[in-house]
Parts: C-alpha cells; sequence; structure tokens
C-alpha cells in the first residue's frame, strides 16, 4: 500500500513539474514523448536502486522496526557501530579477507581463462564441432547454485561423492576448510568460463581477417599473430570488464558462497564473505547496528575502488575509461 | 544492416595440421568438465536409491530406477504451484523488463534529447554503488511494506544497466538511423517510430537479452528466500534450497534412529529424489537454451561491441 502510494507520489511530482516548467524546460517538452518512454525505468530503478541507498544510514542509527528507519534514533556516539566492527576482529577481519582473496583470484584467473578459452575456440578450424562444444561451456552459467551445491555433493560427500569412492579415499571436504578455496574456484570456472569467453570471442570476430593475412605473408606464425594482432585488439574489451568488476570488488556471487558451502560454520574461515555474511543475518534476525556497518563499509570501499580505478586507467590510456 | 555471420565469420582457408587435434583435444577436455556434472545429475536422478547409499554417487550406476522422480511427484500440489509462481516471475518480468528498458534506450539514444546525458549518468550509476543487500531488505520491508509480495521477485530484476547499454548499443549501431527518421517525416509521431520501426529492428537484441534476463528470473533464489514465507508464492528455486534444509534437518536430528529413517524411505526426499527435483527444476532451461543459443550470442555480441 505504502508502496503504491509512492509510486502514484512520485510520479505525480515529475509530470506536474515537467508540466509547469514546460516554457522554461522547453527542449524536454519538445521531448516529452521520450521522458513517459524513459520513465518507467527511471521509476524502477528510483525505488529499486536509489532509494534502497538511503538505507545505509543504517550504520548509525539503533535500527528499531517498529519505528522505521528513519525514525529509528541515531546512536551515540555516532561511529558506534563500527566500533564493534573493529571489536569483532576475528569476524569481520575474516569476511573482509576471504572477500578479497576470492575477487581476486576469480578475476585474475577468470580473465585469464575467458580470454585463452576465447582464442582456443577462435582459431580451432573445426567450425562445426567448435560451436557444439562452445553450447555446452555456456550451459553451467545457467544452472542456478541453489541446484549446484547437489551437484557439487554428488562429487565431494565424504562417503557417496564420486572424488572419494573413485580414489578409495574418505576425505571429509564438507568440515575440512582449507580445501575450499580451491572448489570454489573450481566451481567458480567450471560455472563462468565458458559463458565469460563469449563476449572475448566477439572481438575476435570482429578483427579485420585481412590484419592476419599481412601478417601470414609477413611471415608471421601463429604465435606472433596472437601475439601481436590479437591479445592487443582485446585490451579495450579487457579493461571494461575489469574496470567494471572493480566496483564489485566488495561483492560476491552470493551463491556460490551461501549455497555451495551449504552456509556451513565449521567452513567459515576460508568462505565466509561479507555478502553470505549479511544474508546470513537477514534470515537469522540480524545485528542491525553490526550489520549495518558493515554493509556501510562494503558499499564505500566499493565506490572508493571504482572511482580510483577508472581515474587511474583515465590517466594511462583515457580511451578506455568508463567515465 | 550489415550482415555478419559471427558464429562462422572468418572463414581463413587453412590447413588442418595435427596442432589442430591437439587444439581440439584439450577443448573436448573443458567440454568433458562442464558438461558432465550435468549429465551426472540426469544419471543420478534415475539412480537406485540404495545404489547411490551404499556405493557413491556414479556415471554408470548398478541399478537404474524411477523411484526419485516418483517422489518428486509426491511434492505433488506444491511443485505444480511453484512451477506456476517461477513461470509467472519469468514471464511477466522478461516481458516487462525488456519493454521498459527498450524504452528507455531508445529515449536516451534520441539525439537532440538533452536529458538523455543525465539519464545516462542516471543509469550508470547503480552499476557502480549499491546500498547492498540489507539496505535494500530494511527499505522494502520497512519503508515500502512489501513482504510475501511477488513484486519483491520481479522489479529489482527488471532494469539492469548492462542489458540497458546492450540495447542501447544494439540501436544506435544496428538500427539505421535514417529509417527512424524517414519516418518522423511521413508523420509518425516518436511512440509509432518506436513502437513500428525501431522495435522490430531490435528483435536479435532482444531475443539475447530476454533470454538472459528470463535464465536470471529462473534461477533466483535469494529474494525469495529473504522475502517469501507463504507456500502458494515459493518459485521452484525455492523448494530445492528447502529440501536442503530438510534433509539436513533429518539427518542432523540424532532424535530419529536409523531404522525409522530407513522405513520412512520415499518420504524424504532423498540422493535420488533430489536430484530428480533438480532435474525438474534445470530442465526446461536446458531444453530451450539450444534454440536461443543463436540469438544468444549475436545479440550479446552485436550489443556488446563499441563501433
Amino acid at each position: 500500500m505504502t508502496f503504491l502510494i509512492l509510486i502514484v507520489a512520485i510520479t505525480a511530482v515529475v509530470f506536474l513539474s515537467l508540466f509547469l516548467l514546460r516554457n522554461r524546460w522547453t527542449n524536454t517538452w519538445k521531448n516529452r514523448a521520450h521522458v513517459v518512454m524513459a520513465y518507467p525505468a527511471f521509476l524502477i530503478l528510483l525505488l529499486m536502486a536509489y532509494i534502497p541507498m538511503s538505507g545505509l544510514i543504517l550504520a548509525f542509527k539503533n535500527f528499531n522496526y517498529s519505528k522505521g528507519i528513519f525514525a529509528s534514533p541515531w546512536v551515540e556516539p555516532i561511529y558506534k557501530n563500527f566500533t564493534f566492527l573493529l571489536a569483532s576482529k576475528g569476524d569481520f577481519l575474516t569476511m573482509t579477507k576471504n572477500t578479497f582473496m576470492y575477487y581476486f583470484i576469480f578475476t585474475i584467473l577468470g580473465t585469464f581463462l575467458n580470454i585463452v578459452l576465447a582464442i582456443a575456440i577462435d582459431q580451432f578450424l573445426f567450425k562445426r564441432m567448435a560451436k557444439t562444444m562452445q553450447t555446452i561451456m555456456i550451459i553451467p552459467v545457467f544452472v542456478s547454485y541453489a541446484a549446484v551445491q547437489f551437484i557439487v555433493f554428488a562429487f565431494l560427500s565424504s562417503d557417496m561423492g564420486i572424488i572419494n569412492t573413485t580414489l578409495g579415499t574418505n576425505t571429509k571436504f564438507y568440515t575440512t576448510a582449507p580445501l575450499w578455496p580451491y572448489i570454489l574456484t573450481t566451481v567458480k570456472i567450471w560455472n563462468s568460463v565458458g559463458y565469460g569467453s563469449v563476449l572475448y570471442m566477439s572481438v575476435l570476430a570482429g578483427i579485420d581477417t585481412g590484419l592476419y593475412e599481412a601478417a601470414q605473408i609477413d611471415g608471421a606464425g601463429k604465435w606472433k599473430q596472437i601475439w601481436h594482432i590479437t591479445l592487443p585488439e582485446l585490451v579495450p574489451m579487457i579493461t571494461v570488464m575489469l574496470l567494471l568488476s572493480v566496483g564489485g570488488i566488495m561483492r560476491s556471487d552470493t551463491g556460490l558462497f551461501y549455497q555451495v558451502t551449504r552456509d556451513s560454520g565449521i567452513l567459515y574461515s576460508t568462505t565466509q564473505v561479507i555478502d553470505s555474511y549479511v544474508l546470513h543475518a537477514i534470515l537469522k534476525n540480524p545485528n542491525y547496528g553490526f550489520t549495518g556497518a558493515t554493509t556501510f563499509f562494503q558499499s564505500i570501499v566499493g565506490l572508493l575502488m571504482i572511482l580510483g580505478a577508472n581515474g587511474l586507467v583515465r590517466k594511462l590510456a583515457p580511451e578506455n575509461a568508463l567515465f | 544492416m550489415a550482415k555478419v555471420d559471427l558464429d562462422m565469420a572468418p572463414s581463413r582457408r587453412e590447413k588442418k595440421g595435427p596442432a589442430q587435434y591437439v587444439l581440439g583435444f584439450f577443448l573436448l577436455l573443458y567440454t568433458l568438465f562442464c558438461g558432465l556434472p550435468i549429465v551426472l545429475v540426469f544419471i543420478s536422478a534415475f539412480t537406485d536409491e540404495l545404489c547411490i547409499v551404499q556405493n557413491g554417487y556414479s556415471f554408470f550406476p548398478q541399478k537404474w530406477s524411477t523411484d526419485g522422480m516418483h517422489s518428486v511427484l509426491k511434492y505433488g500440489k506444491q511443485l505444480m504451484t511453484s512451477y506456476g509462481i517461477t513461470i509467472l516471475i519469468t514471464v511477466v518480468g522478461t516481458l516487462f523488463g525488456l519493454f521498459v528498458m527498450s524504452m528507455f534506450a531508445y529515449a536516451i539514444s534520441r539525439p537532440g534529447f538533452r536529458l538523455s546525458r543525465f539519464l545516462s549518468v542516471y543509469l550508470l550509476i547503480p552499476m557502480l554503488f549499491s546500498g547492498g543487500q540489507l539496505s535494500a531488505y530494511v527499505i522494502f520491508t520497512s519503508l515500502y511494506g512489501l513482504k510475501d509480495n511477488l513484486l519483491l521477485l520481479i522489479l529489482p530484476l527488471a532494469v539492469s544497466t548492462m542489458n540497458v547499454i546492450i540495447l542501447r548499443t544494439y540501436i544506435v549501431n544496428s538500427v539505421p538511423m535514417e529509417l527512424m527518421e524517414a519516418a518522423k517525416i511521413d508523420g509518425a509521431g516518436d511512440y509509432r517510430t518506436f513502437f513500428q520501426i525501431t522495435l522490430p529492428l531490435m528483435k536479435p537484441a532482444l531475443a539475447a537479452v530476454g533470454f538472459m534476463m528470463a535464465t536470471a528470473y529462473w534461477n533466483e533464489w535469494q529474494n525469495a528466500l529473504i522475502y517469501i514465507a507463504s507456500d502458494n508464492k515459493k518459485p521452484l528455486q525455492l523448494l530445492l534450497v528447502n529440501i536442503q534444509k530438510n534433509i539436513e534437518f533429518l539427518l542432523n536430528s540424532n532424535n530419529v534412529p536409523a531404522a525409522a529413517r530407513a522405513a520412512m524411505g520415499g518420504a524424504i526426499p532423498q540422493q535420488s529424489a533430489t536430484m530428480a527435483t533438480v532435474v525438474v527444476v534445470i530442465g526446461p532451461i536446458m531444453v530451450v537454451y539450444p534454440f536461443f543459443q543463436k540469438y544468444f550470442i549475436k545479440g550479446l555480441t552485436v550489443g556488446s561491441v563499441k563501433g
């Protein structure tokens, strides 16, 4: 109900001001059809992305559900919730460390494998077969992690898992934390590399074949062609993809860490990331102060990272910068 | 529109030397790595329960059985309800999302529309900065008063920056400007130009984005887990999540003796039944995907390459 009223109110304000200011905003008024067309998506972004950003003030509030977020009292002193973070060293540091660690593993290894796979498929001359293979490689990305966890279980279960029965071992994967960075990385690669390579392949397909022919005439071998023609052509796409991913440095594939590990406490030391912690907290009646402070930290660090990275790219290769 | 067959694009006339076979071997290995786990799901769904419990999961089970599938049907009503919910949010969400996003993409790609600069920045910011899950949770439930509401499964995924960018790039690069201008000269208004000229020409991009959206909706479990409480609103994925919870509960509760557990038999979703549920949940995507792959790769490609 509140939601409906909000939608009507915002819509009324937007279009009323457009109408009242039509003499001042001549261009906008002339293009009012475009305003109308852009409006629904605008409204959804406002409701689903922009207004929720205000939820970050939770970090400074003593949240009381019945009062709502804005009427809840501020904490005294204002940074109190953050002192909890630092006081809980263990938890907070572990999940922050894990978040960063997995980001770097997944991004570096993932990008590398995406490119290798894209080039490999591109170089493979049995085109029909390459296409069939690619079809299969992309499939995993369409399997939700809620389902993937059962596949992983079928491989890793200590008494029924394929790995243990095949090797005749009895490794207790689900209680051995140090193994999980490898397991999660494998699952992530399985899930996303086939799909990730599609974007790079599209760039490869767009490279002027004349370049390769010229190189061949000049006597350049396959590796030389890849190094001097293919890779440089991929750089803009790589930069853009990396830049985009930097903003998500504090965010993770929640399903991977929450579902595949079965949110198992024994594994937290190597598997808990900020996002899976927050999801766990929401489901188990959160300590709003602590969780809010964590979320705030997560969002701000993400923002700073992308601003920094974009600034850096703008200095080095301005044409590849995002903004 | 420039016709580039991207799948088969550069037909280089080269000899298929031994290096090609080595490359093919490695590609085949990776293909197996990707495909076999999925095959295992289907095999396990039709493996005898006792066989799994005693010998473990296997690609070559000693005994086949349809018991797993049968016990899935025991969820009966809940399964049908969940299927209905998932199909509903997938269809409604995808169509609605495509509609509002392509209108937005069209509007911001119009030359001479000064607001489009502001709107482009407005579109980009959510990709760079977000309030995170907890903020969304508190705002949705406490400020909007939305709880146990299917809107919470549809709206958050309806508009995504990346998809709008793909659609906009497609309009700019592949829908001829002259055509839209000609329509205008012939007296077609903005709406008419969009619906009768631009939208039909956007089909490849719409198919690509639409397929990605549909799988995102189909696979959505997180918002469902957080917001959906009543059984008649639970999507399929939540059913999967809950099955796991049920198994854990049963195995953890030591007060259920082993014999009693065995006697319950098919009533508890055990290994093969769980896999059968996975089949039921991921099956439709596996069936539909090959038909969409063409559009999916082409649209993604055409939309994402600059210039």
